[in-house]
């Protein structure tokens, strides 16, 4: 554990160099952890990769007990701890006008079901959120599936939209331009400042792709539409 | 309704202190570039200090004045004109129904806040009032100002018999802690960065400000596993020009970090414009933090205040009068 500080109301706290789901684990037990100690003036805590940042209060929290607090915790306990995280359903429509790109995989010699087949029904790990409010950066892509950016990218990919860029599988909460392999949209909104949960996941839980085809998109969406439309998700882990 | 807009300016937003508890889902902060300004601005109508502002960039708006009430400004001067007289910044002053407020071209800045009593009356979205165009968030809809927006004062109020001193941001010294990648930059490149200066790109908005000058390699390279940005990240893309990272910045970044320009000059750099020329300094965190919290005090205790001798109201005619007297 390497604990650093590079601005006044921000202290950062590694576990590690590489991208790695035990990381992920120990960060989110950390975070845990933090949240239970109830220190004054304790603003957020922000994960990434391998790294927690908590932010704090200038003139509430004392940084060098916040920072003798941390470094108390058991680095290997992290990993033993168990914490429960969310599995979130997304369902999506694969192909056709949704998922202009899905037959391009055929230069990789994936047919679009295939495509569907290697990219849906299984766990996504959130590792972090960014580039714009609720986009995760999802771990456990197959490796059949990594396929080099669009070499001019889109000027306008609409909110929804699930795509491969590289090595990562993500969607779009937002219209944004962007050079990502487009496989399909999801009816359900990923950002929704009505919701009580504006954002669906948070940094540690699993997103898992559900292929829907176009009526159901339909009827989904205008479930949405009258408020009767619930997400799917499930509780695991923890004890 | 209080104001109505006639000409929405360059790049006009409502903007409070800031959106924070939710950066960790991704969203930008957000918020007035210049805090000091738009908390000063704040001060001087006795509104809290995150209440709503005004922020115009380079080019300011005119208002329609719907309703009496009165404003304060902060930050660049942006010669506001009520009706056709002049108004210097920082300075409250009563407004009447059927006046135009007018802002120019800024001057000794970049950024100007407007206020009225109470702040802009704006939806909140998790929290805040603060715009966040990218996301279409917070604000006015989400959005910059166009003609014809309406715009509600959070209450009825009057101006404190306070105007904000005279004070010197010119120089182009800015403080900075070193970043999380610091040590991929070796002694001479380091050297570099705390010795040369770097000139502000036309690519300096409220996402971050693009500096040009000698080139900062990071030898081991400076693509890095994505990680939480903060306000004032100095991120060193391949090619070696810094970026600033600001208020609606991304929530994570891959670049290599020489820096993080300490809150206490965050105002002096938003201000400076296209062209001008800054010079880094290093400090520790320790240093910045202490220089943080003199700077939020002497903020909040009134340290940029003066007593206004010349009160001043537009639109009440023996005011109006006691006013160019007063100016002889």
């Amino acid at each position: 554990m390497e604990i650093r500080q590079f601005a006044e109301n921000a202290l950062t706290i590694y576990l590690g160099d590489e991208i790695d789901e035990r990381i992920n684990r120990q960060l989110v037990a950390l975070r845990h952890r933090i949240d239970e100690m109830e220190i004054e003036g304790i603003g957020e805590v922000v994960l990434s990769y391998t790294s927690l940042i908590i932010y704090f209060d200038i003139f509430k929290t004392d940084v060098d007990a916040l920072k003798a607090a941390v470094d108390q915790i058991d680095e290997t306990a992290l990993l033993e701890a168990e914490v429960s995280y969310r599995v979130i359903e997304i369902p999506v429509c694969y192909g056709g006008e949704y998922g202009p790109d899905i037959d391009s995989f055929e230069e990789n010699g994936l047919s679009a079901d295939e495509v569907v087949e290697l990219h849906a029904n299984k766990e996504y790990l959130v590792y972090m959120l960014g580039f714009m409010p609720g986009f995760p950066y999802l771990g456990g892509l197959d490796e059949r599936l990594h396929k080099a950016r669009l070499e001019t990218p889109r000027v306008r990919i609409p909110p929804g939209s699930v795509g491969i860029g590289g090595k990562q599988t993500g969607m779009y909460p937002f219209e944004s331009p962007g050079g990502w392999h487009l496989l399909g949209r999801t009816p359900v909104p990923l950002f929704d400042e009505n919701r009580e949960e504006t954002i669906l996941y948070e940094a540690g839980d699993r997103i898992i792709y559900r292929p829907i085809d176009a009526s159901e998109y339909k009827e989904i969406a205008s479930r949405i539409e009258a408020g009767d439309y619930e997400i799917q998700f499930e509780v695991k882990g923890g004890s | 309704m209080t104001l109505k807009v006639t000409r929405p300016g360059l790049y006009t937003t409502v903007q409070d202190l800031g959106r924070f508890g939710h950066q960790s889902e991704g969203f930008s902060p957000a918020g007035a570039m210049d805090y000091r300004a738009l908390m000063l601005a704040n001060q001087l109508l006795g509104n809290e200090e995150n209440a709503p502002g005004i922020e115009m960039t380079f080019k300011g708006a005119t208002f329609e004045v719907v309703k009496d009430t009165v404003v304060a400004t902060a930050g660049a001067d942006m010669k506001m004109k009520i009706d056709d007289d002049h108004h210097p910044a920082g300075v409250p002053v009563h407004v009447a129904k059927g006046s135009t407020i007018e802002f120019g071209a800024a001057e000794n800045g970049s950024r100007t806040y407007l206020v009225v009593p109470g702040g802009f009356k704006v939806e909140t979205v998790l929290g805040s009032a603060s715009t966040h165009v990218r996301s279409g968030i917070g604000g006015y809809k989400g959005r910059p100002f166009q003609v014809g927006d309406l715009l509600h004062a959070g209450a009825a109020g009057s101006a404190t018999p306070y105007r904000i001193k005279d004070f010197d941001d010119g120089d182009g010294m800015v403080r900075v802690i070193p970043g999380q990648q610091f040590d991929r930059f070796d002694d001479d490149m380091k050297q570099q960065f705390f010795s040369a200066s770097y000139a502000l790109t036309k690519d300096c908005d409220r996402m971050g400000f693009r500096l040009d000058g000698p080139e900062l390699v990071a030898t081991p390279g400076h693509d890095v596993l994505s990680e939480p940005t903060q306000l004032g990240s100095i991120q060193v893309p391949k090619g070696g020009r810094p970026i600033v990272l600001l208020n609606d910045r991304q929530t994570a970044g891959g670049y290599a970090r020489i820096g993080t320009v300490a809150h206490v000059d965050i105002p002096k750099l938003v201000q400076k414009q296209p062209g001008d020329m800054v010079k880094f300094i290093e400090i520790t965190v320790e240093e910045a933090s202490t220089l943080h919290r003199d700077e939020m005090e002497r903020i909040r205790n009134g340290g940029y205040l003066e007593i206004n001798n010349a009160f001043r109201s537009h639109g009440r005619p023996v005011a109006r009068k006691v006013a160019r007297i007063m100016k002889r």
